[in-house]
């Protein structure tokens, strides 16, 4: 569009004064805001999906949703904040949107040569592409047998270390809500593993 | 001056400006700056220590599943594909901007109805009845105006 013409090509920007540039119209600007974060918004979402064109379609709904909300971001917070909380609530409406939820049942993560516990022992390395993808298979197994809310709030605290406080300001949950759902959570969670250990002890 | 008496006062001197320090010290106030993310990384250590502690299989599932690095890789421009439909959603498609005014253009239509239904209303049913006594030429007129239909009704 018109901006294409100003644009310099060697001046690192803050992300606010990015965000001023497209909200004041120069949209080829948002291009440079998605190439920063969409390494980051991709590792997120395929914390969530496990399906490779839904973490394609859910990370285009957040960057798309970002550009049309972009006018109301008031810069108070840091950006890369207001950012992040639009992404998470995108994937949890994705995920409560989403049907057929368990796409693997516990049967296809139970391993002929391997306990399923000695399994969690062995975390693979980065240099072992099959076995992290196993991995990632088995905890998406595991987190899919939880509601929605409680995946949300297992990936936040557990998963990415997040206080109740900050996990209150990503979801716009009130913080004594959070304590709760946290409690559900890992109950559920417990019930899970509870539910794998049981079927790999019947089998 | 004796030797004991300068070593006296060096060592009055000193003491003064060891108070003096001290109250300086005292007046600086406590930096509490907290790094970014110090309580996360605090918090990710205990987590791994209970973990290591506990040996129940949900401790040892989330320890697995924490440790697991994150996929982050991208498609293959992937930011052009989401341009290209960013600059589609901007070019503005004739039938919605068109369905856009007719929404617009509803409610003074709407506004429009309602006061000709408001005066369609307030007027009397017979329009003869309306007209003043004081002008009856008004009633002449219109029976000057309507008389070649009634010969017409006549003539049928």
């Amino acid at each position: 569009m018109q901006a294409a013409e100003t644009i310099p090509d060697t001046d690192v920007r803050t992300d606010e004064e990015l965000v001023a540039l497209v909200v004041g119209g120069a949209v080829d600007w948002f291009e440079e805001l998605i190439t920063r974060y969409q390494p980051r918004v991709f590792g997120m979402a395929r914390k969530y999906f496990r399906n490779e064109s839904d973490v394609e379609d859910v990370v285009q709904t957040i960057f798309t949703k970002t550009f049309q909300k972009l006018g109301s971001y008031k810069g108070t917070a840091p950006f890369e904040h207001w950012f992040m909380r639009l992404s998470v609530n995108t994937c949890y409406d994705a995920l409560r949107r989403r049907r057929n939820r368990p796409e693997h049942t516990i049967s296809d993560m139970l391993f002929d040569d391997e306990n399923w516990q000695d399994r969690l022992g062995n975390i693979p390395s980065g240099d072992d592409p099959e076995g992290l993808e196993q991995a990632r298979e088995l905890v998406h197994t595991v987190l899919d047998q939880v509601s929605d809310r409680a995946r949300i709030v297992l990936t936040l605290q557990e998963l990415e270390g997040r206080s109740i406080r900050e996990i209150s300001g990503i979801t716009g949950w009130s913080v004594s809500l959070v304590k709760v759902q946290a409690f559900r959570a890992r109950k559920e969670m417990r019930t899970a593993v509870e539910r794998f250990l049981m079927k790999e002890k019947r089998l | 001056m004796k030797p004991n008496d300068v070593n006296e006062n060096w060592q009055m001197k000193a003491n003064e400006i060891e108070q003096q320090f001290l109250k300086l010290a005292k007046t600086v106030r406590t930096d509490e700056r907290v790094p970014g993310g110090f309580a996360a990384r605090v918090m990710s250590q205990v987590r791994e220590q209970h973990a290591l502690e506990t040996s129940s299989a949900d401790e040892q599932f989330l320890r697995f599943a924490r440790n697991l690095p994150d996929n982050e890789r991208v498609p293959y421009a992937f930011e052009k594909r989401i341009m290209a439909r960013l600059h589609d959603l901007l070019t503005p498609d004739p039938l919605t901007h068109w369905s856009r005014m007719l929404w617009r253009a509803a409610a003074p239509c709407l506004g429009v109805m309602m006061l000709a239904m408001l005066f369609s209303t307030g007027e009397p049913a017979d329009p003869s009845a309306a007209l003043p006594a004081d002008q009856p030429e008004a009633a002449d007129f219109e029976s000057v105006m309507l008389a070649s239909f009634d010969d017409l009704e006549l003539t049928w």
